[in-house]
């Protein structure tokens, strides 16, 4: 069960693109250690871009958010340590196509950590292990299927072990018949107690493992609740809309 | 794979057939492959039978010159200053010295790219084209000093040569495994290394004579230019094309500036401009005399032109992947150099190469500005009345020596990029 130290703390958020389009309209979430809170919403409604925000992919204009304690401001140092304890696993998978699996995990922590590579492959091993595609470590990733380079990107954020984890729709781009590999390892993440955040329209997913649903509209929160009250008895008429035409 | 596996649910399951090796697919024999392509239907025959014909008159009018009426003296006469210019007689030794170094450095190199393939690949150590390749040099060695009629001295030491570079290739393919890592770590390192040594051995200095750059020439003189151009070109290319995707808007223009200018001028108008006013462009000691001012000149010619090849490059790479380097905590030069520019080049590298194979052969117009390159070589021998009238011979030769630097570069880069490719199949 979550605490209720809270992981994330955005609040009302303001972000307008360069070309003037106002993407994000006061948005206020909190996120506690642990928790798993699945954001849905219609496809523009700025779903990716808040997220985004959390490890400063995307910058906002009014409003705070604060990562584990520290303050998203324009200062790098933050920055940079926010994103080395949060995870990210995107929609397209983005691995390193010029490395080896086992390279796309030790990169970071190599790189960035300045741990010892010897040391840092022996986790990374452990890690795939954990998410099932031990034998594929040197393979490049342009050798896997769709669902064994998701877990190899989920396995990557793992590597430098985040206190957060951040996905955006992470089975979209998935053939159905292997949807269900990346969401049983992200099952396993949320048994284990990790704090995630899911873009994702997975209804099972969201029942199952989400703590709380929120529903975004045009930029901003329109509902939050917990799943069973998200799906059966919706408060609001966007809510309505939305699960009427995703059921 | 059209097979559709039935599902769990369904009632019986037949049993999966188990995995089995891929088909050897079927080899036509040589005249089968052959008739396949060249006499598929009846026109094509036609068309096949006609060229072959033309190829061959040309071949055998070319052959039967080449072997009867050329008078090869010319060349044979004139090995050296086709080599190395009127480089002084006593300091040669220094080239040779550098022509053993380089022959070892690359058995050694060519030898531990067979001993470690790629990860995911299992690779022989003597694949076919290697063996092919040994072979030619083999010829080469036995053949090419004899026909240039050099001394029997010289002779053997093209021998020796050639035997150090197999030697180092077999020595490195099959004991490089055992070597400590720190050992094969070095040999990509020594390159440069080995370029700046050989620098000082072909210029002078660190107590040997200086030999001023007006005595290089010929063969010599030529790679000396380009391989100088291709090597400081790199960096100005990668470093103007990153400039060009910059945000601060004064590096932005510099960028563009540059690439404009270069590419907007023909070469030889820069050449002689930079022979005008490069001196006082570079600080004094960087452009002293002519063939270092046609060196720079070419250089940041080619870096322009690179410039746009690695553009390209950047802009194919996805956005995700700088996106995905940030977000696992690498800083921007970090994700630059680990993610973004690897794949950047392997992407610019057929157009970079390209772009060094016009180079190579753009060092040609060095001849235009009075220096002794290959060409200007060539049209000083041409011009001594003793070989008067001997233009086939001289320019054939130099064709052939330029078709094989350029194959060999071509060659070299086609291996490269199959070794970067990360989607390429098991070899
Ligand atoms: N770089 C950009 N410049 C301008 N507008 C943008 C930019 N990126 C996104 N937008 C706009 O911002 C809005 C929110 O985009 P966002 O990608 O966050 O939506 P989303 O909820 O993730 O949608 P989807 O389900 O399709 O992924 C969209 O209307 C989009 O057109
Ligand atoms: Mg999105």
């Amino acid at each position: 069960m979550p605490s209720t130290q809270p992981m994330i703390e955005a609040r009302g958020v303001q972000k307008w693109y360069p070309n003037g389009f106002h993407a994000l309209r006061g948005v206020d979430l909190s996120v506690s250690k642990g928790e798993v809170v699945v954001i849905m919403g219609p496809s523009g409604s700025g779903k990716s871009t808040f997220i985004r925000t959390f490890n400063a992919l995307e910058e906002f204009q009014e409003g705070s958010i604060s990562v584990d304690g520290i303050a998203l401001s324009n200062d790098l140092r933050n920055i940079d340590a926010i994103r080395c304890d949060t995870g990210m696993v995107f929609q397209q998978f983005n691995l390193f196509p010029h490395l080896t699996v086992l390279e796309n995990l030790s990169l970071a922590p190599v790189v960035v950590r300045k741990r010892r590579r010897s040391e840092v492959e022996a986790q990374a091993m452990a890690l795939l292990e954990r998410v099932g595609i031990a034998e594929q470590a040197r393979k490049y990733p342009g050798q896997l299927s769709g669902g064994q380079q998701q877990r190899v990107a989920i396995a990557r954020s793992l590597c430098m072990e985040p206190r957060i984890l951040l996905f955006d729709e992470p089975t979209s781009a998935l053939d159905p018949e292997m949807v269900g590999e990346v969401l049983e390892v992200m099952r396993k993440l949320a048994a284990d107690g990790m704090t995630m955040v899911v873009v994702t329209h997975e209804m099972g997913f969201a029942r199952e493992v989400a703590h709380r649903v929120v529903l975004m509209s045009e930029g901003q929160i329109v509902e939050e609740a917990p799943p069973e009250t998200f799906f059966t008895n919706p408060q609001h008429e966007r809510s309505r809309q939305f699960l009427a035409q995703i059921l | 794979m059209t097979s559709i596996q039935p599902g769990p649910e369904s009632g019986s399951t037949p049993p999966l057939r188990p995995a089995r090796p891929a088909p050897k697919s079927v080899q036509p024999s040589w005249a089968g492959a052959l008739r396949q392509e060249l006499f598929a239907s009846r026109t094509d025959g036609l068309v096949s039978v006609l060229l072959i014909m033309v190829i061959l008159a040309a071949a055998v009018g070319l052959l039967r010159w080449a072997l009867g009426q050329a008078q090869w003296a010319v060349i044979q006469a004139n090995t050296t200053l086709f080599a190395i210019g009127r480089y002084p007689i006593q300091q040669q030794w220094r080239l040779w010295l550098l022509v053993v170094l380089v022959a070892a450095l690359s058995g050694v190199s060519w030898g531990l790219l067979r001993a470690f393939p790629r990860a995911d690949r299992s690779g022989e150590i003597w694949p076919f084209n290697d063996r092919l390749a040994v072979a030619l040099l083999g010829f080469l060695a036995a053949w090419l000093p004899a026909a240039l009629a050099l001394g029997l001295p010289l002779q053997l030491r093209w021998w020796v040569i050639t035997a150090l570079l197999v030697a180092t290739r077999w020595l490195a393919g099959h004991w490089g495994r055992s070597w400590p890592p720190r050992l094969v770590k070095l040999v990509p390192m020594s390159w440069p290394l080995l370029y700046l040594f050989g620098m000082v051995l072909i210029a002078g200095g660190l107590g040997l004579p200086r030999v001023p750059p007006s005595e290089w020439g010929g063969l010599l003189l030529t790679l000396l230019m380009a391989s100088f151009a291709i090597l400081l070109s790199f960096p100005i290319g990668v470093v103007v094309a990153l400039g060009r995707r910059s945000s601060l808007p004064l590096l932005r223009w510099a960028s563009v500036l540059y690439i404009e200018f270069i590419r907007g001028a023909p070469l030889i108008t820069l050449l002689f401009l930079g022979q005008n006013i490069l001196g006082y462009m570079l600080p004094g000691g960087w452009a002293p005399d002519r063939v270092w001012r046609a060196a720079w000149v070419l250089t940041f010619f080619c870096g322009a032109y690179l410039a746009e090849a690695v553009r390209a490059g950047l802009s194919a790479v996805p956005p995700g992947q700088l996106e995905a380097a940030r977000s696992l905590g690498l800083s921007m030069p970090q994700a630059l150099q680990r993610v973004v520019l690897p794949q950047a080049l392997r992407i610019a590298l057929p157009g970079a190469v390209g772009q060094f194979i016009s180079l190579l052969q753009d060092t040609t117009l060095l001849s235009l500005i009075g220096l002794l390159d290959l060409l200007g070589t060539a049209r000083t021998v041409m011009a001594n009345p003793e070989f008067l009238g001997k233009n086939a011979e001289v320019y054939l030769t130099l064709a052939v020596l330029f078709w094989c630097c350029c194959a060999a570069l071509g060659l070299g880069s086609r291996a490269l990029e199959r070794r970067l490719d990360p989607t390429h199949s098991p070899a």
